[in-house]
């Protein structure tokens, strides 16, 4: 693992006109960890992703992305300092084949110029990708789309990728593979944060886990050092 | 305060009435002439704000309404010798058919379409009616009723239709019909899923707006007392109404009634330049939406807070 | 029945023109999602830019392409970013509202500058016909129109397949926020649609001030052929939109010569309600 901190935040507010989804959040992810975050529906995990890539603005805190500030920014500025997203219901482009969804995660003239190599690797990850290469997207099922989700937010070859509930809608078979994928991601030295409703598995995968609810972190730490009974608690606020 | 500005709204609008309800009383030929063009944008522009402010309808085919019922009263009164208010009765119901008809294409397509489909229709007739030997080709024809129709008949009929429009669409956004159009304006599909037959009401608008517009129109005919397919199907009636509506406040009761009497203000000064004024209007309208989009009553109401003409029951 | 034979091709050759017409507010209305009224008139603007330059200038309407189009990008471009893309939003009104104005205040600012004259682009080469049988004589024109808007269409066709920006176009309007995620900054990406849209409007207003005579209401006739074929072809296929452009050209040409020159504008309205009543997602929507 890295010694930088990849993801820094403090203090964070998030409001849907008057109502405030998120309340001073604080977070951090080192860089080259996985880092959960669990709660239940409504909690504010895909409003704390989204702020974080730039697609919602915070209403007050700061976000720090390798000791820069980035809130405020708008998505595609922070996608051009490596940071990278796969959307909660995957949003992989309907109407677009395989390649050209691979293609749009590298639309960045930075990524731009690599795409060949990168794309060797993804495909070299996800083979199933490879052989469905020219087919278009809303032809895919929703494990394949979930791979090509994940790789078209490699591309970029990001530092961070935030994941939103990527194993919503799968087969448990398949949602193992995908994490056993995620795993060798990070092994590279990609951070990861994770957002999931399945505490079981993504407590297993995670180095650090946060637990939301209504908003606010209400629980956190190493998961050796989480007992399950406490996040439970901490996740249905008891 | 908002119960202050509400009751003197209402005090307003009684003012506004008796001085229109006796312009014939007092007025020079010249006033009389302004407060009834008020009358007829009125009702037009409540027609129009009907559509477009409250069934989400932006519609740019209010001139066929405008075009059919000024001809059915010249048509009626030139070769059948009928009275002009015989006349327009029957370009009441001549607009309510072709509206029906017109219905079979507009509510097909998606709301991304309705402005240039319905802009289709009046497009079609001007052609249609310019190539057409009964009424006269593009040269137009002039509306000889058997009995003439003096100013102060027209003027009453235009004051009822104008604020008759306006009491029609208090009385129908007060109702449940109204609710459920304001349900459908925010939120069609969840409208629908909560009962509001959608396509109903908009037929229903879409049929009210044709019948009060081409009253309206039927009535400035009459006392136009000449009529041309260039300027009965043009779209400079759609530009007038856009501007009526948007630059007094879409959606709300207010905006046209404040908009018609900022427009015909207006158009006097622009009367003999039809190109500028259409230029200036366009542009007004465009900065207003961009820079106040809810128009004139629109951003007051939402800077004090208030609805004057509440059309809501308490 | 040889007699018909004028009409249709002619019909065939003008649907290439018209396929370029229409391509730019089919686009723009997948991408962007608003009915640009403007369109006919940003081609007629096209049209009178190029008279003016040709007139001034004194050199052929050709070279017009070279240098008019290119401008007619950054006012397509302005356009979108500065009055279009402030009014995109939840409201679906506001930018029908903003497209409409340009398109009055645009052919009234052209009625004011050039009168209500009838004008034209017409080169002697274009006035030639080529003739091949006693029953069809090719205007050479149209020929040319064809063959232009066979290779604009091609054109664009490579652009939205295989370049960065056609593709960004293509998955912004798929999915705007899943685009913004991969870096696309779409206020930017529509501002360029929309230029290039513009483009193509250009070209085919040059193609028409070439082919006919026009004058500042013109566009409002194109208007209607553009939408008629992005109705017909239904949207989001180029190859859609080509044959619909001549489905409609042939169309429009077979109901003037048997109804009369008059009623060839309103054949082809004829053509489009029919189609909205029977099948109004387009005879070759992918949409």
């Amino acid at each position: 693992m890295g010694s930088g901190v990849a993801l820094k935040i403090d203090g964070l507010a998030v409001h849907y006109r008057d109502f405030q989804a998120l309340r001073d959040i604080s977070l951090e992810a080192k860089e080259g960890q996985i880092v959960s975050v669990i709660g239940a529906n409504g909690a504010g995990k895909s409003t704390l992703l989204r702020s974080i890539s730039g697609i919602l603005i915070p209403s007050a805190g700061t976000i720090d992305f390798f000791g820069e500030r980035i809130n405020g920014l708008a998505p595609h500025e922070t996608v051009s300092r490596g940071l990278s997203m796969v959307p909660e219901g995957r949003h992989i482009f309907p109407r677009l084949t395989v390649h050209e969804n691979l293609l749009m995660g590298c639309y960045t003239p930075k990524s731009r110029s690599q795409r060949r190599r990168v794309l060797d690797k993804i495909f070299h990850l996800f083979p199933v990708l490879e052989a469905r290469r020219d087919q278009m997207g809303n032809t895919l099922s929703g494990g394949e789309q979930q791979m090509l989700a994940i790789g078209r937010a490699l591309m970029s070859e990001p530092r961070v990728i935030l994941c939103d509930e990527i194993s919503l809608g799968l087969a448990p078979v398949v949602i193992k593979g995908i994490y056993k994928e995620l795993k060798s991601i990070n092994e590279e030295g990609i951070t990861i944060v994770l957002v999931e409703q399945d505490i079981k598995r993504s407590l297993k995968a995670a180095h650090y886990a946060y637990v939301l609810l209504q908003g606010r972190v209400v629980l956190h730490g190493e998961p050796s050092a989480l007992r399950e009974e406490e996040v439970r608690k901490a996740y249905f606020g008891v | 305060m908002s119960k202050i500005i509400h009751k003197s709204s209402w005090y307003l609008l009684a003012l506004v009435l008796v001085v229109l309800g006796t312009a014939p009383a007092w007025a020079s030929q010249y006033l009389v002439f302004f407060c009834l063009l008020c009358c007829v944008y009125l009702a037009m522009s409540q027609a129009w704000n009907l559509l477009i402010g409250f069934s989400g309808l932006f519609s740019l085919g209010q001139p066929v309404f405008i075009g059919l019922a000024g001809y059915t009263v010249a048509v009626s009164t030139n070769y059948f010798g009928l009275s002009a208010w015989t006349g327009l009765l029957l370009g009441a119901l001549v607009c309510l058919l072709f509206a029906l008809f017109m219905s079979l294409f507009i509510f097909r397509v998606t709301g991304i379409y309705y402005g240039i489909i319905t802009l289709i229709f009046p497009e079609s007739l001007l052609l249609l009616f310019s190539n057409w030997e009964y009424v006269k080709y593009a040269q137009g024809m002039f509306i000889k009723p058997p009995h003439t129709v003096s100013i102060t008949e027209i003027y009453y009929a235009a004051f009822f239709i104008g604020f008759g429009a306006l009491a029609l669409v208090y009385f129908i956004l007060r109702s449940n019909v109204g609710l459920g159009l304001m349900a459908m304006r925010d939120n069609e599909d969840v409208a629908s899923t909560m009962g509001v037959e959608t396509f109903r009401l908009k037929v229903y608008c879409f049929l009210l707006s044709a019948l009060v517009t081409g009253f309206a129109g039927g009535i400035y005919y009459i006392f136009l007392v000449f009529i041309q397919p260039q300027e009965a199907f043009s779209i400079a009636w759609s530009v007038k109404l856009i501007f009526i509506v948007i630059i007094g406040g879409i959606g709300t009761i207010e905006g046209p009634i404040v908009g018609t009497f900022i427009y015909v203000f207006l158009s006097q000064y622009l009367a003999d330049y039809f190109s500028v004024s259409m230029i200036i209007l366009g542009a007004i309208a465009i900065a207003v939406i961009l820079l106040a989009p809810k128009g004139i009553t629109g951003t007051l109401q939402e800077k004090l807070k208030f609805r004057s003409l509440l059309p809501r029951r308490e | 029945m040889q007699d018909l034979i004028q009409p249709i091709i002619n019909g065939i050759l003008l649907g290439g023109l018209y396929a370029v017409i229409a391509i730019g507010l089919s686009t723009i209305m997948g991408i962007v999602k608003v009915m640009n009224f403007a369109h006919g008139d940003m081609m007629i603007l096209c049209s009178y830019l190029s008279l003016a330059f040709v007139t001034f200038l004194g050199v052929s309407p050709f070279l017009a392409f070279f240098v008019i189009i290119p401008l007619m990008y950054f006012i397509g471009y302005a356009y979108q970013r500065f009055l279009l893309n402030r009014v995109l939003g939840l409201e679906m009104d506001p930018p029908l509202i903003v497209a409409f104005g340009v398109s009055i205040i645009l052919q009234n600012v052209l009625l004011l500058a050039f009168t209500p004259d009838a004008r034209t682009l017409m080169t002697s080469i274009g006035l030639q016909t080529i003739t091949v049988s006693r029953h069809l004589q090719i205007p050479v024109n149209y020929l040319i129109d064809f063959l232009i808007g066979l290779a604009v269409i091609v054109c664009l066709y490579y652009f939205f397949q295989k370049s960065f920006l056609g593709r960004a176009i293509r998955a912004a309007s798929d999915d705007e926020m899943a685009a913004k995620l991969m870096g696309v900054n779409s206020k930017v990406t529509y501002a360029r649609a929309m230029g290039i849209a513009t483009m193509t409007a250009g070209i085919a207003g040059i193609l028409v001030g070439m082919t006919f005579t026009f004058y500042p209401f013109t566009g409002s006739q194109y208007l209607f052929v553009a939408f008629g074929v992005a109705i017909i072809a239904g949207l989001g296929s180029m190859r859609g939109t080509f044959v619909a452009g001549i489905t409609l050209a042939v169309a429009q040409l077979l109901g003037g010569h048997f109804l009369g020159p008059g009623y060839q504008m309103i054949s082809g309205h004829m053509v489009l309600l029919i189609v909205l009543l029977v099948k109004p997602k387009g005879i070759f929507g992918t949409v």
